[in-house]
């Protein structure tokens, strides 16, 4: 086991090295020069010799005098100790400004876990069970349809039919602006904001993930070990449940290292057509103002918590599955 | 199963198939085996399956639509059109009621709407009709001339009073003190303006003086006809002589020296003025635009009305026949043979030609299948050009995916070891990094540098670098199966080269589950356009894609009052994505039986 966590541990040091690269040339070629942007606001009030020398001063400060290798190390070593940079828009570290962002996307993800897998799981599993029937065959064409509808399509439906047609819902925000109240008041208020957002969240990973559970259901169903199962005496739901349904959770776990990234990530189209003050629309304002700095170190943030999800992928795997260690 | 009776067995289901078609019947494997390659059996098991079938046809019709349709209906990009803003799908520009036929008077063009009365006084409308413009005055007794504007109404009843209805903003709702106090003979509405002359040749203007400034001082007292433009008013004073009404210089001021003292009647497009001449004679001065200036010579000589719309002139000839020319982007310029014609009128993308029978024939502008966006431009020509586009995109972003999906997969599988390894590992990483965040900023970043064309090129690029992971893990995992297999062992006993044996031998066994893959990342990849598009990281304005039709959409007032904007679009990509992945699911069940059951 320990050789086989190592082995994968090396492996990902090998592909973040690779990746980081690559970001960083990414970033050394986003327009402008950083120096200059540091002292774009005081460039008036200043003598043409004092902003040369402060000009000098600030390349020197950021180490872009030095050779590109070790700009490479300097840059890599901040992010990694969490210093991603500094957001010319809001003045502020880029560590500090999106700790609000990413607490309304967590917010949003996590509560949408719930409907999600309490829907497709058992619809999934009835699917497979009756597969072939026309309860299946009806379900095989609407998931279809439901995963090949846009997000923004689905958004703007939900949108017209229940904030505009029937308002029950509000538009957009993530709380009524300018909300006083206890705090009671403002988690519900926040809950009600919420509520559209998450059901068009909800409703747009239906189609997928029940797929997804009827395929490796039925991949599982088709075992030698069911057959077992059955010719024992067992009682449907037994095999079902009980030997079917935990071996089809294997694959699952691929789609749970999906969850857990997208848990921070957040869905840019959902936040961007809700106003839902998330990480997505961070990186649209980010980069419709031009503040690189914070897109690209949002890269750098996706790209180590796709490689833990992996690395915590492979572990599951290994835990969950004797064979994985044999090879 | 096996007791069943086999269908085609009995005379009865020979003379059933032979008449009634062919049912297909499930033959059992060994004479499949026989009978069929196993392409055939694909395709055969792919026809079959209905939800399948529709998904193709569908998108045929798709496809075909917009590669097809863009031919007869062109896009010209650079359209605007503010008079067109937001205008609701309608076909009845032209419509004018059945009573008015036979019996009418002077009718006149508004921007999306038309006004007519018959003889009898009564006023009639038809086309795209707000609120405003519907609540036509009652009390207005006989009215022998009505005036359409952008957006309201001016009309004229036998003794001589002025009534208006429509927009009642910028002051155009209360009618000037002096206007009651006089005889007028002549209303004119335009852009938020109205103008009214009296018969002693005094004009009165009320309105938005904004848009069009007119300044009459010089000619007061002396005008015979007013005449007005979205730039400018120009009137015909009672010595034939055209004069500009205005302060400011304008293109229109270059008046023909040789037609001062000549002129019988006066029209103006946008951007240029037309005259008529005692001579019959038809002069054009001012702008270019749309050839307006190409005036046909065969009407020289015979011409005794004009008329103008945006953009195009339409003329009335000595012989009862009409003539247009200009601008035809909606075949306004575009006349039709009649004859008898006595009264003509153009507006905007209309045309009116009465007969003397009291009978109107009309061409130009309908009206718009799907409607119109926020700049005026049409809707349905969008949208065809649009799903040429985002269709392009996909198609050429899955051909780059494709490329480095299987380029990667295949040598991944065959050799194996440490490079398998550290390709699939990448393709992990590029897998697992969000798709959108990541491909919104390469756009951003790279986009910025470049033109509108290569940003389309890039979008592509952008999208098939991103999505070859899943395609390489694929096409990997069918090597590894296929390179242990004996044709492979064979054909490295006979000393053929890796490459080849990859490309040549392996792949083509393999080929039919890529397409499906292909044919379902398709779909993604046009989704995936859509969102950057409608995100503003994909293509931009003004080309249009699917997507970015839908930017800004989001909006409440959209969301209600213009609904077709938002509509349309969102239907025709979710029925192309849908019946794309419908396709390929088909095709997937149909190539891999075990998948079927699936």
């Amino acid at each position: 086991m320990l050789k086989y966590v190592l082995k994968r541990l090396m492996y990902i040091i090998v592909v973040f090295l690779i990746a980081s690269v690559l970001i960083f040339a990414l970033y050394k070629s986003v327009p402008g020069d950083p120096a200059r942007l540091m002292l774009e606001g005081s460039k008036q009030n200043m003598k043409p010799e004092e902003y040369e020398a402060r000009y000098q001063e600030a390349v020197r400060k950021l180490g872009l005098d030095k050779p590109l290798p070790i700009q490479y190390f300097t840059w890599l070593g901040n992010t990694l100790r969490g210093d991603f940079g500094y957001s010319i828009t809001y003045k502020m570290p880029v560590k500090q400004m999106i700790g609000v962002p990413m607490k309304n996307t967590i917010m949003l993800n996590v509560w949408s876990l719930i409907p999600v897998f309490a829907i497709t799981i058992p619809l999934g599993i009835a699917t497979a069970v009756r597969r072939g029937s026309r309860f299946d065959s009806i379900v095989q064409v609407v998931t279809i349809i439901g995963y090949s509808l846009p997000f923004f399509v689905i958004a703007l439906l939900f949108i017209f039919l229940f904030a505009v047609k029937i308002p029950i819902f509000p538009i957009s925000g993530v709380q009524t602006p300018g909300f006083t109240g206890s705090s009671i008041q403002l988690f519900m208020n926040k809950l009600y904001h919420m509520a559209l957002p998450l059901i068009v969240m909800v409703f747009t990973s239906l189609g997928g993930l029940t797929r997804y559970v009827r395929a490796t259901m039925i991949e599982a169903l088709r075992m030698d070990y069911i057959r077992t199962a059955r010719s024992k005496g067992l009682t449907e739901k037994v095999v079902i449940y009980s030997h079917a349904f935990r071996n089809a959770l294997i694959p699952f776990i691929t789609i749970m290292t999906g969850w857990f990234i997208s848990i921070f990530s957040g869905s840019v189209v959902i936040e961007r057509t809700f106003l839902w003050n998330g990480m997505g629309k961070v990186i649209i304002d980010a980069l419709n103002q031009q503040d690189f700095a914070v897109s690209l170190a949002m890269v750098m943030f996706y790209l180590i918590l796709a490689l833990v999800g992996n690395l915590l992928m492979d572990l599951s795997y290994g835990l969950a599955d004797p064979r994985v260690k044999l090879d | 199963m096996g007791t069943k009776k086999r269908h085609g067995s009995t005379f009865g289901d020979v003379l059933r198939i032979l008449f009634l078609g062919q049912k297909h019947t499930k033959l059992s494997l060994l004479e499949e085996e026989q009978m069929q390659s196993p392409y055939k059996t694909m395709l055969r098991n792919f026809t079959e399956k209905k939800p399948a079938m529709l998904g193709v046809y569908v998108f045929i019709l798709i496809f075909l639509a917009c590669f097809v349709l863009p031919l007869f209906f062109p896009l010209d990009l650079q359209y605007q059109d503010p008079t067109q803003q937001n205008v609701r799908p309608s076909m009845s520009f032209m419509s004018i009621p059945k009573a008015l036929n036979g019996n009418i008077a002077q009718v006149d063009g508004g921007s999306v709407y038309g006004v007519g009365i018959d003889t009898n006084g009564t006023v009639y409308q038809w086309g795209v009709l707000n609120q405003k413009l519907q609540a036509v005055p009652t009390n207005m007794g006989r009215v022998v001339q009505v005036s359409a504007g952008l957006d309201h109404v001016l009309a004229l009843n036998d003794r001589g009073q002025v009534f208006t209805w429509g927009n009642n903003r910028f002051a155009l709702a209360p009618i000037p003190m002096e206007v009651g106090f006089t005889t007028i003979k002549q209303v004119i509405a335009g852009h938020q303006l109205s103008l009214a002359l009296d018969t002693y040749g005094h004009l009165y203007v009320w309105g938005n003086s904004n848009i069009v400034n007119v300044v009459a001082d010089d000619v007061q007292g002396n005008i015979e006809k007013v005449i007005l433009n979205s730039n400018v008013a120009i009137a015909l004073t009672k010595d034939h002589r055209v004069v500009q009404l205005s302060s400011r210089d304008t293109p229109f001021a270059a008046i023909p020296q040789e037609i001062q003292g000549k002129v019988v009647d006066l029209a103006s497009t946008d951007r240029s003025a037309a005259a008529i001449t005692n001579d019959k004679r038809v002069y054009v001065w001012g702008g270019q635009d749309h050839g307006v200036q190409e005036i046909p010579e065969h009407i020289q000589g015979k011409a005794i009305q004009i008329d103008a719309g945006r953009g195009h002139y339409t003329v009335l000839l000595d012989d009862g026949t009409v003539e247009s020319w200009g601008w035809n982007i909606y075949k306004q310029s575009k006349a039709p043979n009649l004859k008898n014609i006595v009264n003509i009128s153009s507006d905007y993308f209309q045309n009116y030609a009465i007969d003397k029978d009291g009978n109107i024939h009309t061409w130009g502008l309908r009206g718009y299948l799907m409607g119109t966006d926020q700049y005026g431009r049409d809707l349905f020509v969008r949208l065809i050009s649009g799903g040429r586009i985002t269709l392009t995109i996909g198609a050429i972003a899955v051909i780059i995916s494709g490329i480095i999906g299987v380029i990667i997969g295949s040598f991944s599988g065959y050799y194996g070891g440490q490079i398998d390894i550290l390709l699939m590992r990448l393709a992990e990483v590029v897998n697992a990094i969000p798709f959108l965040p990541l491909a919104m900023i390469l756009s951003a970043i790279i986009g910025s540098k470049i033109s509108e064309t290569g940003r389309i090129a890039m979008i592509m690029v952008i999208l098939g670098l991103l999505s070859w992971p899943s395609l390489a893990r694929l096409v990997r995992g069918q090597i590894l199966a296929a390179r242990e297999q004996e044709f492979v062992t064979a054909a490295k006993a006979m000393g053929i080269t890796e490459l080849k044996i990859i490309f040549k031998h392996i792949l083509p066994n393999v080929v039919t589950v890529i397409l499906v893959n292909l044919t379902l990342s398709f779909a993604l990849c046009m989704l995936y356009e859509s969102s950057l598009s409608y995100l503003g990281f994909g293509v931009n304005e003004p080309s249009p894609t699917w997507g970015n039709m839908l930017f800004g959409c989001n909006d409440s007032t959209v969301m209600s009052q213009y609904w077709w904007r938002w509509v349309f679009p969102s239907i025709a990509l979710s029925l192309c994505t849908i019946s794309i992945n419908m396709a390929g699911d088909g095709m997937r069940d149909a190539i891999d039986p075990k998948s079927a059951e699936r």
